[in-house]
């Protein structure tokens, strides 16, 4: 085996590796007695071929065989000798064989870059916590309390009010043609509650048990059902009954119901909740931020072939998504190359901070125990309310689908082991003041211009995108195992 | 003092077509392959193909010199199809002893 370099910039490698004749004609011979021992040929016993005919029989698919795994073999040998760390499947062109000859190919490596990551205790961060203040708690238990209001039939006799439940039956015309859905019986339909079109309801106003009456009412602009959408619809409607609503008062009785223990009980679990809530959104801030800094500080070269694989999947998506009309309302305007290139410094970024993390992790020691895959499992099937069980049964069944759970908490563990380590300031906020800085922050990536907006643009896409640079960042990793084993 | 006259040699012709009704293939087996080692080789050929015949098939067809020819006939298998009985073809076996120094690979085909 001969291996000339032949090209050695940035993170590239080129190799020519030539083969000797004779080493690949060993190799098939090696294989073909291995063979001999089972083939079953019609004529001979198994075991008692003779190598010519089997030569015959089997030498051409030997023969692509042995090649596949010398040149395997070779390559490995060849990176391995060189102490390199290839980034991605090494690329392997045959440039000339011919049988009994030497086989010449070229072998093209990208390497893992030297990640030398920064001093993290020098990050300065700043966690935003938010207190969750009594009315807002007080807010939440007032809608608790909403949902569980009772009705009860009028005690006296008097027209109806805005929140009243009346009993209707229903049937509407649009130009005198009845639509399907457009028809009811015994519907509860309490007034003010904004169920039907705008108008029905306050045209019910004042109806009296046993009244009929004829609702006008114009069906919204855009309105899904595309027939009906700005048409004007004649209701005739019969009032059945009148319910009267009673509120739930906050109290004991009504935490109970809840599964609380007493009021105290639930305003402290409320708190909790909401404050979860924005903790999430803390958090999902400080993540950033931290991002930020890290792709400031970092400038290592990146293997130009993974950043293409990221470019193509950000690619595909985007053409996808304007395919269904979901353009970015930001790309309009720009022509192709511009959007390219834009893209092209998001992957970049992606990349790059796909594969700190994943170093970081590595060099730390950080690991997804089977626990913390379980949480991130269950809380998977929980965004498909009524089909979790469906949900769960698919990852039990599909381990590589597990994976890709595996990324993002391996990415959550990371960032939470620099956030540890780095100086992390903590600002009180309301909620207001954070909805506030919120929603300048989103103002100003829309008014920032060019390339600008990439950066603005990538700020809100690692997120959701490193989770994708990882498995493959990962699996890169799982073939240097292989090439070592 | 033998009374017996030397026997003239008899050409035997064989035309192009019947080249190829003669042969009609080499038979690979373990026992042929054991024959490859006396340079003999084994042939199918047509059941009313003589020795004379087979000699010049062979000679014309894969350019080679023949000392010998061994024949049988192979009677066909009694086999049973449904229940009913039938007998597999009976064929005719040759087995061609080359001169030294010459060969054919039966493997490669004509």
């Amino acid at each position: 085996m001969q291996v000339n370099e032949t090209l050695n910039e940035g993170l590239k490698r080129e190799f020519t590796v030539t083969l000797a004749a004779a080493e690949i004609e060993d190799k098939v011979q090696a294989r073909l007695a291995e063979v001999a021992k089972t083939a079953q040929i019609p004529g001979f016993r198994p075991g008692k071929v003779p190598s010519s005919v089997l030569k015959q029989r089997y030498g051409d698919a030997v023969l692509g065989e042995v090649l596949q795994q010398a040149v395997n073999d070779a390559s490995q040998q060849a990176i391995n000798e060189r102490g390199l760390t290839p980034a991605m499947q090494p690329q392997i062109e045959v440039t000339k064989f011919e049988k009994g000859e030497d086989l010449e190919y070229k072998l093209t490596v990208e390497l893992m870059p030297e990640i030398a990551p920064m001093d993290f205790s020098t990050l300065e961060l700043e966690r935003v916590k938010v207190e969750v203040p009594a009315e807002e708690v007080d807010k939440a238990l007032e809608r608790l309390a909403e949902n569980q209001r009772t009705t009860k039939p009028l005690e006296s006799e008097r027209p109806a009010e805005s929140g009243d439940v009346l009993v209707i039956d229903f049937k509407g015309t649009v130009g005198g043609v009845a639509f399907p859905g457009m028809e009811g019986q015994d519907h509860h339909l309490q007034l003010g509650s904004n169920q039907f079109i705008a108008g029905f309801e306050d045209q019910l106003i004042g109806a009296g048990k046993g009244d009929e009456r004829t609702v006008t009412v114009t069906f919204p602009e855009g309105y899904a059902n595309d027939e009906l959408s700005g048409k004007e619809a004649v209701f005739e409607v019969t009032v059945k009954d009148i319910l009267a609503t009673e509120s739930t008062p906050i109290d004991d009785e009504m935490a109970k119901n809840y599964g609380a223990e007493n009021l105290e009980d639930l305003r402290k679990k409320v708190a909790e909740q909401l404050g979860q809530e924005f903790e999430g959104i803390a958090r999902s801030k400080v993540k950033r931020e931290l991002l930020d800094k890290l792709a400031e500080g970092h400038d290592f070269p990146v293997p130009p072939g993974m950043v293409e694989q990221e470019f193509e999947a950000i690619w595909r998506q985007i053409e996808a998504d304007r395919e269904a009309g979901r353009s970015d309302p930001d790309d309009e305007g720009k022509d192709e190359e511009t959007l390219k290139q834009e893209y092209r410094t998001i992957a970049e970024r992606r990349v790059r901070l796909g594969l700190l993390l994943s170093d970081v992790g590595q060099k730390n020691g950080i690991e997804v125990t089977q626990d913390e895959l379980n949480k991130a499992l269950f809380q998977e099937a929980q965004r498909y309310p009524g089909r979790e069980r469906e949900v769960i049964e698919f990852f039990q069944k599909n381990p590589e689908a597990i994976g890709n759970l595996r990324g993002p908490v391996f990415e959550d563990k990371t960032i939470d082991f620099i956030l540890a380590l780095a100086k992390v300031a903590e600002r009180k906020l309301t909620p207001d003041e954070l909805q506030k800085e919120l929603e300048a922050e989103a103002g100003d990536e829309s008014a920032s211009e060019g390339g600008e907006k990439a950066e603005g643009k990538a700020k809100k896409a690692p997120a959701k995108a490193k989770s994708k640079a990882k498995p493959k960042a990962a699996k890169a990793g799982d073939a240097d195992e292989s090439s070592e084993a | 003092m033998s009374r017996g006259r030397p026997r003239k040699a008899v050409e035997t012709k064989v035309s192009a077509e019947r080249i190829y009704e003669v042969i009609r293939r080499p038979i690979i087996t373990e026992k042929s392959t054991r024959g490859s080692e006396h340079s003999q080789v084994t042939f199918e050929v047509a059941l009313n193909a003589s020795k004379p015949e087979i000699k010049a098939a062979v000679e014309s067809l894969f350019k080679v010199k023949v000392t010998a020819v061994n024949t049988l006939r192979q009677k066909g298998k009694f086999k049973r199809f449904k229940g009913r009985p039938g007998t597999r073809s009976d064929y005719k076996k040759a087995m061609v002893t080359l001169e030294e120094g010459h060969s054919i690979d039966v493997t490669t085909g004509v």
